[in-house]
């Protein structure tokens, strides 16, 4: 329960230096989004999937670079494939997500994306 | 009540009516400078004609004329046309948040007895009505919060937070005008604080969204940018 996470499969540096370079658009985004959730009829997806809240640009933004952000890249490799499923099966990044307050969602979720392609964790198709 | 009991409630009566209100007004607009530029530099000037359809600025051509914007089609696409019941009680509670501190009497009447400056206010009734207007909407997006699922899907307790805070001044302030506890005192001091809180808050927390919000409308291009912006991320 006090012990150290185990970040055993993933090269946490890494992980850091990625997110470093974005790291004022991902905080200034993490801190303006207002959790507002005026993007979510943005995503054709949410409206496709009978509106359900896991398909919310803001969800899938806050879910993904902001768990990164909280553990300031110490994540697992089921932090990451939970990650994988928000990042690639339920964004295309198509950019039709707008933001009131102007959070670049697409480009969050573009991090995302690097962050676990970086550690081997994307979606295999040809086995899924 | 003691001696020193009664110099501490002395003293945070007059530090929070006093210097903290400096001190709230100088965090405020030093922080909400500092967080102008840290969102400008993220961005970069781009030239109007580089900027094409698609992500960039688009409104639809209306079918029956190539030459006419369908605007009609654009506000219905947009937050308002897609949200207009959110997109009312969002613009009123944030106009009215903005308006009232500024031209409710009470205010006014201190402005003029420290420094003279004489400011056209809104009369009592009307004040009064405004801020049950807010508290009203204050109380939606409580509801949102606690009993809408998308909304519900990402509240943290620092969204509970950051509602109380902004509607806490109205609250005690309407508290305080009405003398509905015998402590007008103790009201009167939380409804500075709040006041003051919040104004701190407003460059360093999700607060910060009242300035992001006008700079990126009028500055970064996108579908639903107002005005001509001419930089982009």
């Amino acid at each position: 329960m006090f012990g150290k996470k185990s970040t055993a499969g993933v090269n946490t540096k890494e992980v850091k230096a990625i997110l470093d370079e974005k790291k004022t658009k991902m905080k200034l985004s993490l801190k303006a989004c207002a959790h507002c959730t005026l993007c979510a009829e943005s995503c054709f997806l949410f409206m496709g999937r009978n509106k359900d809240p896991k398909y919310m640009p803001s969800y899938k933004f806050l879910n993904s670079v902001g768990v990164l952000y909280k553990k300031k890249g110490n994540v697992d490799l089921l932090d990451l494939g939970e990650m994988r499923d928000l990042v690639w099966e339920r964004c295309v990044l198509c950019t039709r997500c707008y933001c009131p307050v102007g959070v670049d969602i697409p480009e969050m979720i573009a991090l995302a994306r690097r962050v676990c392609r970086s550690q081997g964790v994307y979606p295999q198709y040809e086995r899924d | 009540m003691d001696f020193s009991n009664t110099f501490f409630w002395t003293f945070a009566y007059d530090f929070i009516r006093g210097p903290m209100v400096w001190i709230a007004f100088i965090v405020f607009f030093g922080g909400t400078i500092f967080q102008i530029f840290s969102l400008l530099s993220l961005t970069k000037e781009q030239t109007i004609s580089k900027l094409t359809p698609g992500p960039g600025r688009f409104i639809p051509k209306r079918a029956d004329n190539e030459n006419k914007k369908d605007w009609v089609m654009w506000l219905k696409l947009s937050i308002a046309g897609v949200n207009p019941f959110m997109t009312i009680v969002s613009s009123v509670f944030h106009v009215l948040l903005i308006i009232m501190p500024i031209f409710v009497l009470g205010h006014n009447i201190l402005l003029d007895n420290s420094f003279g400056l004489s400011i056209i206010s809104l009369s009592e009734g009307v004040s009064d009505f405004l801020t049950i207007i807010v508290i009203v909407c204050a109380g939606i997006f409580l509801y949102r919060r606690l009993f809408v699922d998308r909304v519900k899907a990402i509240t943290t307790w620092s969204d509970y937070l950051f509602l109380f805070l902004a509607a806490a001044p109205f609250v005690t302030g309407f508290l305080a005008y009405h003398q509905v506890f015998e402590n007008y005192r103790l009201i009167i001091s939380l409804h500075i604080l709040s006041g003051e809180l919040m104004l701190m808050a407003v460059p360093f927390t999700k607060f910060v969204h009242m300035i992001y919000l006008v700079i990126f409308r009028f500055t970064i291009v996108s579908e639903y940018s107002l005005g001509r912006g001419n930089r982009t991320w």
